[in-house]
């Protein structure tokens, strides 16, 4: 009776490579793999298709080692732009194999803390992840389809992937949703009033905070940066990803823009006249493109940018 | 002095990015005239994500901080504390 179980990765090698080790194998020998998706290449793993593996364990079968990575202390950030693999776990001993040495499973690793294996940073083990159905997750695997005299079918196979897809594999527009949830409370919060809308084009996020909110927009636009930078955070934590992202509070994104149009026209104007070169006040990459690709319009003049974030500035010079 | 909107909004967005949103504790106090300072506690376990890769949640957290302060008129100082 062999062991088996499916398991995704960003390359064949990689789910093969997270299938041994959730089966505690070492070596690709003693599998056999069947490949029954080649991934696909998308943008922070948004729109991308990981691979997928159905890995058999040759007979002979070898029990499981224990924790066998070292660890990893950047896998579970909560930064990182990285969408976590999934690890089909084997239905024999329900057991996580915990290895993740390379940080690539993060199913893996929930599975390792929720069973109490110590964090691989030296805190406590993570116990929220709890709230995301750890304990679930370690039975789960236990009430998959047991190869016992045939194979499991495939179809039994698909289903228990379904299972485990719900938490890492967030759209965008569940994103939309957790950043629309999380904006009205935060407007809630400092008793404001405004209504708060997403819009999804071209695989960005476009939030808008309309209404009596000019208090979240901040001089030249710092409490606004702030509040995104929250928003990708809050969206960060909740999906494990984050989409590229625009927000506007209270019109404030627009009239800047407007008015950055405004005043390259102006700066080319003077560059065209004068010759010599003029040097922007510093700003950030959001307004820098702004100005850039208003400088990219007009004919004669030529902008670029100088300097180190949050000091950068862009250039304008005669063409 | 009251900083009732710096404690709610502080509270509010540290308890949406922190894995143990029951064990923050945000704690509103005066620091001189128009001005508190609000501690914030959470598990040690939280503390990375609340300070965040080179200081930039934490930092977004005291703006926005700031700008509830500014709600009520108050200076705002945050300390994060485990």
């Amino acid at each position: 009776m062999d062991e088996w179980l499916e398991a995704e990765g960003e390359s064949v090698e990689a789910a093969v490579q997270a299938a041994l080790e959730a089966l505690g194998l070492t070596s690709p020998e003693q599998v056999s793999v069947e490949v029954l998706r080649e991934p696909k290449k998308g943008f922070l793993g948004l729109g991308s298709q990981m691979a997928l593996v159905k890995v058999t364990q040759k007979p002979r079968r070898r029990r499981r080692r224990g924790r066998s990575g070292k660890g990893d202390s950047k896998g579970n950030s909560g930064e990182g732009a990285r969408k976590p693999e999934k690890v089909a776990n084997s239905e024999r001993s329900g057991k996580p194999s915990g290895s993740n040495g390379s940080g690539r499973s993060r199913s893996n690793q929930k599975q390792s803390k929720g069973k109490g294996s110590p964090d691989s940073r030296g805190t406590k083990p993570r116990s929220s992840k709890q709230r995301e159905g750890s304990q679930e997750r370690q039975t789960r695997p236990t009430n998959k389809p047991n190869s016992k005299s045939k194979r499991p079918s495939q179809e039994a196979a698909v289903t228990e992937n379904k299972g485990r897809d719900n938490e890492p594999k967030a759209s965008i527009e569940e994103q939309a949703t957790v950043a629309v949830e999380f904006l009205e409370g935060l407007v809630g919060s400092f008793g404001l009033d405004g209504d708060v809308t997403s819009r999804i084009d071209d695989e960005v996020l476009y939030l808008d905070i309309d209404g009596d909110t000019e208090a979240l927009v901040g001089n030249r636009g710092v409490i606004l940066h702030s509040v995104l930078e929250l928003t990708r955070t809050v969206i960060q934590r909740k999906t494990y990803g984050a989409p590229r992202m625009r927000i506007d509070i209270a019109g404030y994104a627009a009239r800047r823009r407007e008015a950055l149009q405004i005043y390259a026209g102006r700066l080319a104007e003077k560059v065209l006249a004068d010759g010599g070169e003029v040097m922007l006040e510093p700003m950030n990459p959001a307004d820098r493109k702004v100005v850039h690709d208003a400088i990219g319009e007009i004919d004669g003049v030529r902008s670029y940018s100088e300097g180190e974030d949050p000091n950068r500035s862009v250039v304008v010079a005669p063409e | 002095m009251s900083g009732e909107i710096v404690e709610k909004v502080v509270t509010y967005v540290v308890s949406n990015i922190v894995d143990n949103p029951e064990e923050i504790e945000v704690e509103v106090v005066e620091d001189g005239e128009d001005a508190v300072l609000a501690e914030v506690r959470t598990a040690k376990s939280d503390m990375g994500r609340v300070i965040g890769r080179r200081g930039r949640v934490a930092k977004a957290i005291r703006t926005v901080a700031r700008a509830a302060g500014d709600e009520e008129g108050l200076d705002v100082q945050v300390e994060f504390l485990d």
